[in-house]
Parts: structure tokens; sequence; C-alpha cells
């Protein structure tokens, strides 16, 4: 695998604003629902519940009463250079198509993990158990992502499904499929965030918001300096937060490795 | 043939088998096979529909869009277009399509045995066992209804008035106490809140991000006034004991201890006093020189919220342009009208009431079913009153006892009488979606269909700032054999002969839309929602400073500790449980394996001398105890303890059921004084390591 | 062995020898039916499709173009195969005098049986695999008449478009997939060689079809 950033015509991202987001939960909802992320009946136990998109609470880890806390979502990161891809020994998981979205695809996969152990982010799961919708619960499931089995690791696909059909609809209403408009393709959770914390779009086409956002100064990347470069991007006005996003030294500064790029 | 002619028969048949496909297509087909498991369900393809419609599972009536396949609900989605909640999804409306079909989900109608078991029964048999029920009990009946939106209600509160009882009740909401302030202050109307008008909203104990209110409206206010990487258009301060998800969103924290509100509320009128603003109504003096005696020193005290903290609040309500000061209860029932009426009097001093950004008086839904009880008159009613007299012997119990969409036995505390009222009346009938355990302690249980598969609405429903008319209509067949609970109720008067003025659930929406003068036809065919500001001539209202002073007389808790409820859309309702696709939302720092978890900062934990993950015994006033895992949380003021509401099931299905503990389980019935109403003491408890 | 050689003549081992190639050629022979013919057609089981569907009849005789059953809905997914509900915009009531008619209004759009749920698919692909038909009608727009429109068509699919009755429908025991689903092989052909029908900006990228 090369170590060259992956660069693409295309690139899906996510602005994602901590200072909006309460943790309410209906994302990550969401995204199990569309995904055919099978419940956990003790979903508390966070070693077995697998998760696309988990949402952390954050602490300024300051003593009552200048506590402060945040929440933050996690989906995959959808690295420019994701360490997942150069470690599987089945091209399972790859990065080579328009929209820079890392894929997985579970039947081919061998359950080896060594994806997971590499992911900085935590965003892999692997089934330990066959998946279970007790009783009628299969009724619902969508038809628009297969089911897993037991012994395969899987993740966040930007909700990949949703790409096709944005490009499908483009197609039927005879317009290009690989210039969509804002907000024609957008995730599950960005469409489920009630306080409309989470902005997805082509990062690379000025007509898209994020293009924009991801300029602000108060947007970050999680473990920035690792060089992994996350297509998920974070803002938040709090200086803190932004500490949050990488393991800082207490002289040093955030925002320094977004301008290295 | 000899065995070097077989030999060589035999590597004329492998050459033969290598040289042919049967190998090679059996181990394509094979690799097929695997990723087809009999035991992983496959996927049911077909074609997608978005239906627009609302949820009744959800307490502030979400609009989403049901996407159906092959006609089958798999997913709910915000309905951008609708005008109340502009396309935001709260964690709950986002499961409701899984919920559906939710292990929990009541299949058949169930009759109990004399042997204490259910025994399914046909539909045939449960109206005429219904029909039965209601004859003989004659005027002996009562009903409680979980559902205060829907019209459903007017049905149900014919039938008892027709039968000659007037025992229809709403569950304790948080509208009840402050209808009570409301009048109490000299409203007339409705009591509403204009949230999208105000530039900067006071949230007292009232967690409006989360479960007061329109709480998918007020998460898309937040969303927009507050643009992504841009300045806020809105402040919101809120004061709560825990730092949960409204404290997230809010620009600034009061740490306020438990059942202090009236204080902060009274200390704040103070200080809006001091800068000058004191709107003028009758009774102004006296309020003032009351209010004058919470000093911002005494008010940090009582409530513990930092004294400049109390002064950066007071002075952000007085330099905004239209602030809005909204009271409420964590819980979202059993909470103080004192509290309420203080609000409405700081509203009063801002001069934040009957104006735009204000406090509004809406108009109260109307009926249209003959005979029924007024929206207005049956909130005025107060359940548990009933309950506990019916407990205690002092009004006869009835023969017949419906609960409509309600789950009284685990949403109210245990000295509610609801368990004992259940027991005493002659026959208890529960007509409910899912198990719950209310359910279990009914003689006959009845599957209700969903807002998704039947006719309902929404009818303004509390903490809006203007009226608003949603119809919820049948996307999917009810599931297995559930049945409207609408049409239930309809044909139940119509075989007893009684007098409705409907003949179906549509043509009573029909009726409560012309009233309002909504579409009817565009709301029935596109989902369309009516809203309309309507102003009502201007309530005289007045300082009753007498009640507030009578309010703010309530003893405080008692005991080492004082418990924060959270509520938290995730843990689903009293009548949903946990639905099965949020169990991942609730968080380690809520629940952990079997037990809830107690947060609390670190001061308290060092002088309870407990760790985090340390088992830790909580004994509530009422001698109920229950042992909950110790978390560290710097969100908390001191001593005081964080438990998450909508645990400890004891009924529904595996995703919900012996989970943590039920936080209502702590609590006592208290009467407010001068106004007499219930209230939940959270009475303090003490803490012991287990 | 050394004494068993010692026994042979020359003679009945060169006899023996020549009956050995013949026992070879005759597993030989029996392998090659067996894995080519006996085996194969085992491992197959014919199923009928519900109704004896005739293409020529609504074709040819009738003048219905492709379009009026498999479309592009307006979300951009396509309708595949017809349901109940659209055959009986105009079978409501028997048509003709084909008794498969009679006997499809009689117990499918009577009785509201869908019809889509059990029509057997020659193309039916795992749940793995996700196929938009949308994506890949680029050239179907310059097409003429259902002739060139079955010609493009069958480059997946069976050619239909002239058949009275449904193809033989043939499934393997052990995958359950028809004997006619497309391998992964056969999306290859355009998918891995870019040009293979003129530039089609095929990715071969694994979720453009897998998810």
């Amino acid at each position: 695998m090369s170590s060259e950033v992956k660069q693409f015509k295309i690139r899906w991202g996510m602005v994602i604003d901590i200072d909006k987001c309460t943790g309410c939960g209906a994302c990550m909802v969401a995204c199990q629902a569309e995904n055919n992320v099978a419940p956990a009946v003790d979903g508390s136990n966070k070693l077995r519940s697998l998760n696309w998109l988990t949402v952390f609470r954050l602490s300024n880890h300051k003593p009552f009463p200048d506590h402060e806390v945040a929440y933050l979502p996690r989906p995959c990161m959808q690295c420019g250079k994701p360490s997942c891809v150069s470690v599987c020994p089945v091209i399972a998981t790859d990065k080579r198509e328009e929209g820079g979205i890392v894929s997985q695809i579970p039947p081919r996969c061998i359950g080896c993990r060594y994806c997971m152990a590499s992911c900085p982010y935590h965003a892999r799961y692997f089934n330990w158990y066959d998946p279970k919708w007790p009783g009628d619960l299969a009724q619902a499931l969508t038809p628009d992502v297969s089911t897993r089995m037991r012994g395969v690791v899987e993740k966040c696909s930007f909700c990949h499904h949703r790409f096709m059909k944005a490009q499908e609809a483009a197609v039927a209403r005879g317009e290009d499929p690989m210039n969509l408009p804002d907000g024609a393709y957008i995730t599950a959770c960005t469409e489920a965030c009630p306080n409309g914390a989470i902005t997805f779009g082509d990062l690379n086409n000025p007509a898209h918001k994020v293009h924009e956002l991801i300029k602000s100064p108060y947007a970050f990347r999680l473990l920035e300096r690792l060089g992994t470069e996350p297509q998920v991007y974070y803002l938040s006005r709090r200086e803190w937060v932004r500490r949050e996003g990488d393991n800082y030294l207490e002289h040093e500064k955030t925002g320094e490795a977004t301008k290295q790029g | 043939m000899d065995r070097r002619g077989f030999l060589k028969f035999a590597a004329g048949g492998t050459v033969g088998l290598v040289a042919s496909p049967i190998i090679w297509n059996t181990l394509y087909d094979a690799v097929y096979w695997t990723q087809n498991w009999g035991w992983i369900p496959r996927l049911k393809k077909g074609e997608s529909q978005y239906v627009p419609t609302v949820s009744k599972l959800c307490p502030s009536g979400t609009g989403f869009l049901v996407r159906t396949v092959s006609g089958v609900p798999v997913r709910t989605i915000g309905d951008k277009n609708n005008p109340v909640t502009h396309g935001a999804m709260t964690a709950l409306a986002a499961a409701e399509a899984e919920l559906r079909v939710s292990p929990a989900r009541l299949k058949t109608p169930l009759r109990r045995s004399p042997d204490g078991a259910y025994i399914a029964i046909s539909w045939a048999e449960a109206e005429k066992l219904l029909k039965e029920k209601t004859q003989q009990a004659g005027a002996s009946v009562a009903a409680v209804s979980g559902d205060p939106t829907s019209s459903i209600n007017e049905v149900l509160s014919s039938i008892l008035n027709q039968q000659g009882s007037s025992d229809f009740y709403f569950m304790p909401d948080e509208e009840q106490p402050a209808a009570v302030a409301w009048e109490a202050m000299g409203g007339q109307g409705r009591l509403g809140y204009d949230m999208e008008g105000s530039d900067c909203i006071l949230a007292v104990g009232a967690p409006v991000l989360e479960s007061w209110g329109v709480v998918a409206a007020n998460r898309s206010l937040f969303n927009r006034t507050h643009p992504v990487g841009g300045e806020a258009g809105q402040k919101l301060i809120y004061a709560g004991a825990v730092q949960n998800n409204t404290a997230a969103g809010a620009d600034l924290w009061l740490p306020m201890k438990s059942g202090t509100d009236m204080a902060l509320l009274l200390g704040m009128a103070h200080l809006v006093i001091k800068a000058g603003k004191n709107g003028f109504a009758a009774g102004l003096g006296n309020f003032a020189s009351f209010a004058a005696a919470y000093t911002p020193e005494k008010v940090s005290a009582i409530t513990g919220v930092p004294q400049e903290r109390l002064e950066a609040a007071a002075k952000a309500l007085v330099e905004a342009k239209k602030p809005l000061v909204i009271a409420g209860s964590a819980l979202g029932s059993g909470g103080s009208a004192g509290s309420v009426m203080a609000a409405i009097a700081l509203n009063m001093l801002l001069g934040s009431v009957n104006r735009e950004g204000g406090l509004l008086d809406l108009p109260y839904p109307v009926s249209v079913v003959a005979h029924a009880t007024d929206y207005r008159d049956t909130m005025r009613k107060r359940f548990v009153d009933y309950t506990q007299n019916v407990a205690a012997g002092k009004t006869k119990a009835p023969a017949l006892f419906f609960v409509y969409a309600a789950n009284p036995v685990y949403s109210l505390p245990a000295d509610s009488g609801v368990k004992e009222t259940i027991k005493k009346s002659g026959y208890s009938v529960a007509v409910a979606s899912f198990m719950s355990e209310t359910c279990e302690e009914c003689d006959l249980v009845l599957p209700a269909a969903l807002g998704m598969e039947a006719f309902d609405d929404v009818q303004t429903p509390y903490g809006s700032g203007r009226v608003t008319y949603a119809l919820a209509r049948p996307v999917a067949k009810p599931f297995a054999d559930a049945r409207s609970a609408g049409e239930l109720f309809i044909a139940l008067a119509q075989e007893l002969k009684l007098e409705l003025g409907v003949k179906d659930m549509p043509e009573l929406l029909y009726k409560h839309a012309y009233a309002l003068g909504a579409p009817f036809r565009a709301m029935m065919d596109e989902g369309a929602v009516h809203t309309a500001r309507v102003t009502l001539p201007a309530s005289p209202l007045f300082y009753n400073w007498e009640a507030i002073r009578a309010a703010a007389s309530a003893r405080g808790e008692e005991g080492d500790l004082q418990v924060a409820p959270v509520v938290v859309l995730a843990m689903g309702t009293p009548q949903t449980a946990i639905p099965p696709f949020a169990t991942k939302v609730v968080t380690d720092y809520q629940l952990k394996g079997r037990y809830s978890v107690a947060q609390m900062n670190g001061a308290t934990a060092a002088k309870l001398k407990v760790n985090a993950g340390d088992l830790v015994k909580l004994v509530a006033g009422n001698n109920v105890q229950i042992t909950v895992v110790a978390a560290i949380f710097e969100g908390i003021l001191p001593d005081t303890v964080s438990l998450v509401a909508g645990l400890g099931h004891t009924a529904f299905d595996e995703f919900s059921k012996g989970k943590g503990s039920n936080v209502l389980a702590l609590t006592s019935v208290r009467r407010e004084p001068g106004t007499g109403l219930p209230v939940w003491g959270l009475a303090g408890v003490k803490a012991a390591r287990a | 062995m050394e004494e068993r050689n010692n026994t042979t003549t020359p003679a009945t081992a060169a006899k023996k020898c020549s009956c050995g190639w013949g026992a070879f050629v005759v597993g030989l022979v029996v392998a090659l039916i067996l894995g080519w013919w006996v085996l194969p057609n085992l491992m197959k089981e014919t199923k009928k499709q519900p109704i004896a569907f005739s293409h020529v009849e609504h074709v040819q005789n009738q003048g219905m173009t492709c379009e009026q059953c498999h479309f592009v809905r307006a979300d951009g997914s396509f309708s595949g195969t017809p349901t109940t509900a659209q055959c009986a915009e105009c079978h409501f009531t028997v048509l003709g005098s084909n008794p498969e008619e009679a006997r499809f209004v009689r117990e499918y759009v009577q009785t509201g049986r869908e019809i889509k749920s059990e029509w057997l698919v020659y193309q039916k692909q795992p749940d793995n695999v996700f196929f938009s038909h949308a994506l890949h009608f680029g050239p179907l727009a310059e097409l003429k008449g259902p002739k060139e429109t079955a010609e493009f068509c069958s480059r997946c699919h069976l050619n239909v478009a002239e058949t009275d009755v449904p193809p033989v429908y043939r499934e393997n025991r052990l995958s359950g997939y028809s004997e006619n689903t497309m391998l992964m092989w056969g999306c290859e052909r355009c998918h891995a060689e870019h040009m293979a029908m003129g530039n089609t900006n095929a990715s071969n990228a694994c979720f453009t079809c897998h998810k």
C-alpha cells in the first residue's frame, strides 16, 4: 500500500458541530435501523455492543461547578490514509472509489481483526456472535444493507447505499450522477440529528456547505497528527473540546496540525 | 477387473472429473451457500414509499415520514415539511418502525384466567366481554388516559359520562400544575410559550431539549437559532441539578439543587426588579417585597447556584429583547404549581406575557364528541387524589376500570394507590400497544394499533406557542391482531346504544379539523399539518403573591443526598419502555448490567467513601431501597446523585426487563401547600456502600 | 512384489496393460459424463413459474412496450417484474381465452395474492449484491424498438422478449440460485475492463455493488 493520501474528485465528508450536539442519540438509532445493525439486549455493555456510530461524552476535567460537558458522535473517519486498508490481508476493506469512502465487505472478511487493531478511532466492530432480531423484529430490516454473520468485521459506510440511490435518482432526472447538489446525498445520522449538528457533503465541491465549514478556525479532526487525514471534521468554539481531539502536551496549541495538512 | 485395472479406471475417473466443471461449480455454489446462512434473516426488497404522518408514541408528536418497503414500515425519517417539528427527530420516534414489531408488542386480546395466566382470545370474545362488563358496571366505571393529545379521549369520556360516571382522568403530566398556576395568576385560556419568538430562554427545571414540552419542535428551534459554526441567535440558560442534555446545549448552566426551583425564580425576580424590570399588574408591590427577601446570597445558599451565575442569568434576561422564562419538572410529572407561578410572575416583571416571544393565552382544545368532557375539565381533575382515595377506601372502587395508553403502575410513585385501585376494581381493562406493568395487573388486555397503523390525532401539545393539529394516518396494517383504540371505543359505544355524534375515527377527525378551520382533505391525503396563531383577549393577570408565598412554604427535602432524576427519550416512555433499537444509546453511566448507575461528583463520592464502580445502597424516605453502581461525574451538585428515569421495568421484553431501578420507586406523593396538588417528593435518600 | 513380478510373463503383462488403458478410458468417459451432465443435472432442481406468462402475446400481439411493465421509478429504482396490482390494471377481469390468464385472474387478482413475490427471478442475486438498473441504462435511450432493447437487456438477462412460455427455471440445490444467475466474473467483463463497451466509467470498487 502506498503511503500517499488517496486523491479523488469527490470526497464525501462530514462536519460535526460539537457545540450543537446534546447527546440525544437519535443519530445512533437511525444508523442502526438504516444499516440493519442488530439490536443488543444489554446495550450498556460497550465491549459487546456493536455500533457504526457512537456518541461519546466529553468532559473538560474540571471539578464542579466549573465542569463542562460535550458530546462527540464518532462515525468511521473514512481516512485519506486508512490504516485499516493497508493491513487487510484479503482486501475486504478498501478505498478506491470516487467519494473516498472506505469500503468494508463483510462476506469477504476472514475475521482476523487486524483492521480493528490498526484503527486509531475504534470505528470497527467485530461480530462475536450471530446477529439476532428477536421475534418479528426482522420485519423491519431495510432492503439497503445486507445482514452480516458471526466472525466478520463491520463499520460505518457513510450510508453508501444512499450515495447509490442519489446517483440513481440523478440519472432518472437526467442529471449528472457525479455532480450531486448539496443535500442530495446525506447519511441517516445527518438526517436524524434534530439539532442539525451534522453537515454532510462533498469536501471538494465549493457548492457544498462542508467545503467552507472545514476552513473554520474552530474545525479540527481526531488524532490529526497521526496523519490519517480523516474525512470527518469537528467544530467547536471551545478550546478544551478541540484539545480533546488529540493528545496535546501542555505547551502545545490546537490547530497546528491542520495547517501542516 | 483386477487391481491394476481398477486403479487405472479410478485415474481415468479422476482426470475426467477434474476436466469437468462439477467440482469447480460446486465450490462456487458453496461460496454462495456460506453467504446465506438459514438462521440469519434475509432482506426483503421492494418498492419504497415515504408517507408523512406523526408519532403517537413520542410525546411531542414528532412529524415523520414512514418509509415502507412493499407496505412494511422499515424506517421513520424526520418530516421537513411538518410546520411544528421541521424534520427534527427524537431517539424514540427514530426507533418507532422497529418498536412496531418489537417482542413486547401485544399481538392478540388477552384475558386473565382464574389461575392468573393470560389466555389469548378472539376480538369477538373480547368485545362481548367488554360490552357485558360495561353494562354491568353502570355508573361505577373509571378511566385514565395517558395520551392527552388524542381525541380518542373524547369517545372514552363520552362513554363514561353517558354511563353516569365523571371519573375520566388524564395521567399526571407537566400541564396539570401549569394549568393550576396559570389560573391562579389570572390566566383565562391555556398557558402557551412562544419559544420561537424569544431571544433568551431561561428554563428552570424544564429540560427543554430532552423531555419538556414539544421536544422535537424545541430541538428544531435550537437547530435554527444555532447555525453550524456560527453565532447563536437565541440564548438558552438552563437551571437543573445535573448537566444533562439540555445543559449541554445551553449557553449557561445554573447548577440548582432539586426542588429549589421556586427560590431560584424568586431570586431572579428580585434581581430583575432591582434592574428596573417591573411590569405592572395588580399585586406588584406585595410580590416585590416578598421577593426582596430572596437576595442572591440567600438564593445561592438555598439552591447551590454560585452567586455570579445568578447575576449573569439575570443580566441576560434583563438585556434580552424578548426573554422567556419556563418552569417545569425533571420527571415530566408530579411537578409543583408554585414554580410555574413564580415563572409566570418573572415573565410578568419582564413584560413577557401576551406578546411575541413570551407567555401566551391559547385556547384549550374543544370536544366534538357528544357528551364528552372538555379537555380543560379533564385537565383540572387529579388522578392521584382519586386513586389514593380508592386505595384508602374513602371512595368506592369502580366496577370497571379502563387504562388507555398509560402505564400508571410504573410511572407513578408507589404510594399513589394505582395498584390498589386496579386490584379493588371489579374488572380492569388495559388498552395498550405493549405488554406493560399495568397490562400485567389488568383482567383484560386489548392490543391497540400504533399511530402509524390507525387514525388518531395530535392536538396542540402542552408547551406549544400556537394551536397545532396533526393527523396520524394508517401507513401500514396493524401488527398481528392489534386494532385501532378509537374504533374499538366507538364500536363499544355503538354496542351500548350510546350517542357519540360520530360513526368512525375519520369523521371524528374531520369534525376536529372543521372546528379548527384546518384543511382536512390535505391533512388526510398529504399529511399536511395545521398551525394557527390564535390571539385571545389578554387575560387580566395579577401577581398572586399569596399563592406563591404558600407554595414557597413547602418543606425542603431531608436526607443526606438529593436524587436528581434525568429523563432521556432514548429510554422510551412508560408506555413503550426501552425501544430495542435504543438500547445502545443507553450509556454505561446510566446503566451497568442490571444496576442503575448513580452519578455523583468527586466531592460527594469522597464524602460517601465510594469509588467509581462500587455498589451503593440508596434508601429513600419511603424505605424503598435500591442498589446502584457509583460513577463519578463532575457535572452534578454536591450531595446529589443523578439517576436516569425509564429503567427498572418488570414487564415488556428482554430489552427493558430487569435493567436497573425505577427512580419513581424512590418518590412519594405529597401535597403542595396552597394548591393541594399531588407532587412527587423526591425524598432525600441515605446512601451506604453495599 | 518381486515374487509376483517373477510369475508374470511378458505376454500377459502386455495384455493386462492394454486392458488397463481401456479401464482408464472407461473411467474417463464415465467421469466426464457424470461431471458434465449427470451431476450438474442432479445439482439442479427444475421449478415452474407460477403463471405461464407469454411475452409474445403482450409485446407482439398487444403491442405493449417493455417499459409498461419494467420501468425506472421516479426515485431511480427499478420496478423489476410487475406486481399483481400492476397486472390487474388490465387483467381486472379475464380478457382473452387463455386458461392461464383465467387462472391468474382467479387465483391472484381476485384474491390479492402477490405474483411478484412468487415469480422466480432468473437473475436473482445474493443480499449483498446491489445492482442499479438506472445506472446501467445509459445507452437505452438511443435504442429503438423492443428488439433492440431486448438485445441490450440480454447482455445480462435471458432474452425473453420472444418467448411464449417462460424459460425453464433451474435452481441450484446447494446455492439456492438459478443457473442463469450471473456470477461476478460476468459483471467484471465491464467493471474490470473499462473499455469493454466503450468508456462506461464502470468502477470496480467493492462498494459499487456490495454492501
